[in-house]
């Protein structure tokens, strides 16, 4: 993006500053950017109008601070950036998260695209490798504390080999826990993990909150077989076991 | 000095907005319907801090999108009406799905205030809100309001007040939808700003919504040039996400709820099972919920008719008192139009109808009562299934029982339904319920024909007839002029509430004296008319000199037989009159049409005036057998029916006053809540020729099998 190359670290830094307020509280109000930064009220008006002046936020003074367009495009590629970052340092290198945010903050100006793009891709791949993963990461701890010792890698690569077929074998298990949402019995509780309404009338089944990750209960089937009475959000909803076909749900394990 | 201010109340159904209306406008109120739909639209008044306060209660809705009639309704009054402020009256028990309309009309950009209602309710579950963390959060005030103790009144109207004077509103963008579709809502906002000049926010929302896919938007702003770009925006997202867009943006709205309620609510207390559980235990159980059901339906029939039965004898009573005093202005036995206007015409057409009053009164507060406390949602859960299998919705159900009784209730009580399609079908086939208007006829009939063994099976297979054509019709309508994608059965069971005195009165009088005023001024037209007809043009000459015939008989007879005689001549007199009449002479010419069905011009007589109301048909056919006075016990008449008919017309007629034509109180009910004369026309044009090809059909296979011939 042209306008995030010519942007200075420092006014990176309030892009990502008022990216991070605006999400807790809604908006940005120069004195919590202040106490975000550790800087004086001063230094942020002063960057707040150079921000301004590139057009990446709306400011006037007494105001609170909003994003443009290209605003919120450019904080969000520092963040994007700080986040790369950080996910290597806290998940490959196991550094605490406080100091890989430190690191993230001054790294996050200079890397480059590719390099980035590396880093994203080399956490993801020791993730999701069979050769790697959490178990190989733990064991660069042991490495690290324990001055460069290996011990027993015939066993660990044993039990690694035990690990992937058992996770073959489970994710077929998992598959196999989602069921829909009419399927349920009275008193079983579950969470919501696909919604696939074809027509419109049934997506306003999303709308009165049955959105992915939402636990539901089923409460009672009324008398003549249909429709269900659910509970969700708190609160009571009868629907037709035709009508929420679409709604998959895993069953909560107790 | 005054100045006015328009408020728009907005809420979820249930969540107390009536209640809250009610507070804020008192007695002052005005029931309608929105131009040239079935929805009622309340406005009441107020005068507060001394600015006049005009009050609009919205439909209650969940949500924006243009998905049901109410929906567009709201949006379009908040879009094109713009009121001063908008208070969206939240149930604080039943915060996310509450707040999710809110967001939707924060991202509308109307000026808001939040009611937080029902915080007793919620308090009471353990709920503690940051309300001005909230507060700050959305960017709007919120005032803590207990509807039903009218609690926090008058702070809502400061608020609402204040923010109507104010232009800042509140920040529509919100909520951010993810890199994807901001993109594709960017994308599509360019491509708006080059060909209007709406404000940026406004084409944030306008793109928002045709990426939506919402059809009432598109029509508005979804040029040629447009579509393809939105098309492909679409396709692209829902390709991105594997996700439909719709889907995508609600389950974004909920996230952004989710967080702001994680920040401002805390709960306290394990909420454990509540009154309302124990008593759903019972209301929907599996084996009690059926007869707790039918229970409480007796329930309320009895309450509206045998309750209401003495009520309107009284009613009846005095109507005969106003007809004899009236009737006392002029000099026995004198002829004179404007007596037979007054006592026959209006006393007895419009009289007719406000005995029915009390009925109607005591069925809307059975109505009121099951409503308010939240049974009838229990009622349409239990009912569903059953009600689906014809094409309708579980609340249709109370009004087709009702319609038992009488189908004006019983067409007022479809208010109850929340989709104005559903609402149309069910008010077009109530009347096919045999009502109670009709049972004269029915007992007039059956013992003049039938031997007794066949009187209560005959007079169930009438019933079950009129079931059976309600459920047809209804299928009927739902797959033609009706159709439309059956509305997914969304229902909240709403926790049982005590109702308050004040809500049922207010809602059982605002019925009720809708029903007198509305249904009474047309009424009132259609009972000249019909006075009219069965009275003009006057016969002067007649084919017998009854008045030298009275004279004979006066000199030669003993008192007895002379009375007798007397009444004879007198009822031959009318029933001649009455032939020369407009009626009469329809009834002449409908001979050809009516003959299929085995009738002759004296039943065709004596329906049209049955159309003033059912039970006027045995009256009438009194007149035109010349039997005088008749009712329903009639021997005298039974006996002229079964020298002049066979059984099968006599079944015939039946049917025909089952399915024909409702009476015209139904008729004029119909106009007035579906708002449409077309409506009405329909359902009355629509019975008629129902009547008449089932009748036909009934007498001619009848004769094929020999029945016709005693
Ligand atoms: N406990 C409690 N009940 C309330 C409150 N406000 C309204 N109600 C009751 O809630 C029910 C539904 O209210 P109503 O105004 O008809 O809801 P509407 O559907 O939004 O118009 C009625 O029985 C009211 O008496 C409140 O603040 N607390
Ligand atoms: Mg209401
Ligand atoms: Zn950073
Ligand atoms: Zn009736």
């Amino acid at each position: 993006m042209a306008a995030t190359s010519e942007l200075s670290a420092s006014l990176e830094d309030y892009l990502e500053a008022i990216y991070h307020l605006v999400k807790e509280k809604q908006a940005a109000r120069v004195k919590d950017i202040a106490e975000r930064l550790h800087v004086k009220a001063a230094s942020v008006t002063g960057a707040l109008r150079a921000l301004s002046e590139r057009e990446l936020v709306n400011y006037t003074p007494y105001e609170i601070v909003t994003f443009t367009r290209s605003g919120e495009a450019a904080a969000l590629d520092v963040v994007r950036r700080h986040s790369a970052l950080k996910d290597f340092f806290v998940k490959i290198l196991l550094v605490d998260e406080a100091s890989a945010d430190s690191a993230a903050c001054a790294m996050e100006h200079s890397v480059t695209r590719p390099l980035l793009e590396r880093f994203v891709h080399f956490t993801q791949f020791v993730e999701d490798c069979p050769r790697a993963g959490t178990k190989w990461v733990r064991g660069f701890s042991y490495y690290c504390d324990h001055d460069s010792k290996q011990d027993n890698c015939e066993k660990c690569m044993r039990t690694n080999l035990d690990e992937v077929i058992q996770k073959k074998a489970n994710k077929g298990a998992q598959a196999m826990t989602e069921q829909q949402l009419g399927s349920l019995k009275p008193g079983q509780k579950a969470k919501i993990v696909r919604v696939a309404l074809a027509d419109a009338a049934s997506r306003r089944l999303v709308e009165m909150g049955m959105t992915v990750g939402t636990m539901v209960e089923v409460i009672k089937v009324a008398p003549l077989g249909d429709p269900v009475e659910i509970k969700l959000r708190g609160y009571h909803l009868s629907v037709r076991k035709k009508e929420a076909e679409g709604i998959y749900v895993e069953q909560a394990m107790l | 000095m005054d100045k006015a201010i328009t408020i728009a109340l907005a809420g979820n159904p249930n969540a107390g907005k009536s209640t809250v209306f009610n507070n804020m406008t008192g007695a002052r109120q005005h029931v309608g319907n929105y131009p040239g739909v079935t929805v009622e639209r309340k406005e009441g008044g107020c005068t507060h801090n001394g600015f006049d306060v005009k009050v609009v209660d919205l439909p209650g809705t969940y949500s924006l999108t243009a998905y049901s009639i109410e929906e567009v309704i709201a949006r379009k009054f908040l879009i094109e009406e713009q009121p001063d402020v908008v208070v969206d009256i939240i149930d604080a028990s039943n915060l996310e799905r509450n707040l999710y309309l809110t967001v939707q009309l924060i991202e509308l950009g109307v000026p808001l205030v939040l009611a937080f209602n029902m915080s007793d309710v919620a308090a009471a579950q353990g709920h503690q809100f940051d309300l001005e963390k909230l507060s700050a959060l959305l960017g709007v005030p919120i005032i803590p309001t207990t509807g039903h103790k009218n609690k926090g009144t008058a702070e809502l109207l400061d608020a609402a007040i204040e923010v109507a004077q104010q232009t800042k509103g509140t920040n529509p963008e919100m909520v951010r939808y993810g890199q994807e579709i901001e993109q594709a809502i960017a994308n599509v906002v360019d491509k708006l700003e080059k060909s209007n000049k709406l404000s940026y926010s406004r084409n944030r929302w306008i793109a928002l919504k045709l990426l939506e896919g919402d059809d009432d938007v598109a029509s508005r702003h979804l040029s040629a040039e447009l579509r393809p770009v939105v098309e492909q925006q679409i396709t692209e997202v829902e390709h991105k996400l594997d996700e439909a867009l719709p889907t995508a943006t609600a389950s974004h709205r909920y996230g952004l709820i989710s967080g702001v309620c994680t920040q401002c609510v805390r709960s306290t207390i394990e909420r454990r099972h509540s009154i309302s559980d124990a008593i759903d235990l019972v209301a929907t159980n599996r084996f009690l919920g059926i007869p707790v059901f039918m229970g409480l339906m007796y329930l309320v029939f009895w309450l509206t008719f045998t309750v209401g039965a003495p009520l309107m004898d009284l009613l009846d009573g005095s109507f005969g008192w106003l007809a004899g005093v009236v009737d006392g202005w002029w000099a026995p036995g004198a002829e004179s139009a404007l007596r037979s206007l007054l006592v026959d015409g209006i006393i007895g057409g419009v009289g007719g109808v406000v005995i029915f009053l009390p009925n109607i009164l005591l069925l809307f507060l059975a109505i009121a009562i099951l409503e308010d406390s939240g049974y009838m949602a229990r009622a349409a859960f239990i009912m569903d299934r059953l009600m689906h299998k014809i094409g309708l919705h579980g609340k249709s159900f109370i009004p087709m029982l009702i319609g038992f009784g009488c189908s004006v209730p019983a067409i007022m009580a479809t208010r109850t339904l929340d989709n104005r399609r559903d609402r149309l079908v069910t008010m077009m086939v109530v009347p096919l319920m045999s009502c109670g208007a009709r049972l004269p006829i029915y007992a007039l009939i059956i013992p003049a024909f039938f031997p007794g063994a066949w009187h209560a099976p005959l007079l169930w297979i009438i019933y079950v007839i009129g079931i059976v054509l309600a459920i047809l019709s209804a299928k009927l309508l739902r797959s033609t002029v009706l159709k439309g994608e059956s509305v997914p059965f969304l229902m909240e069971l709403p926790p049982y509430r005590m109702p308050t005195l004040k809500g049922i009165f207010i809602h059982m009088w605002g019925r009720g004296w809708l029903y007198l005023k509305k249904a009474g001024t047309i009424i009132l037209g259609i009972s000249i008319l019909l006075w009219v007809m069965t009275s003009y043009p006057k016969k002067t000459e007649f084919q017998r000199d009854y008045d030298a015939e009275i004279a004979a008989l006066q000199t030669s007879a003993t008192t007895e037989l002379q009375e007798e005689g007397l009444a004879e001549i007198e009822n031959a007199r009318m029933a001649e009159t009455l032939s020369y009449t407009v009626a009469g002479r329809i009834g002449h010419a409908l001979e050809p049409v009516i003959k299929p069905m085995g009738f002759d011009w004296r039943i065709g007589t004596a329906m049209i005036g049955a159309f003033a109301a059912k039970e006027v048909f045995v009256a009438q056919m009194g007149i035109v057998f010349s039997v005088g006075e008749a009712d329903e016990d009639s021997d005298d008449l039974r006996d002229k029916l079964k020298d002049n008919y066979t059984p099968l017309i006599g079944f015939a007629i039946m049917m025909f006053s089952l399915i024909s034509a409702p009476c015209m109180a139904t008729i004029a009910i119909t106009k007035r809540e579906s708002n449409s004369w077309m409506w009405a026309l329909f359902q009355l044009a629509g019975l008629t020729v129902l009547a008449w090809v089932v009748t036909t059909l009934i007498y001619q296979v009848g004769l094929l099998f020999g029945l016709g011939v005693v």
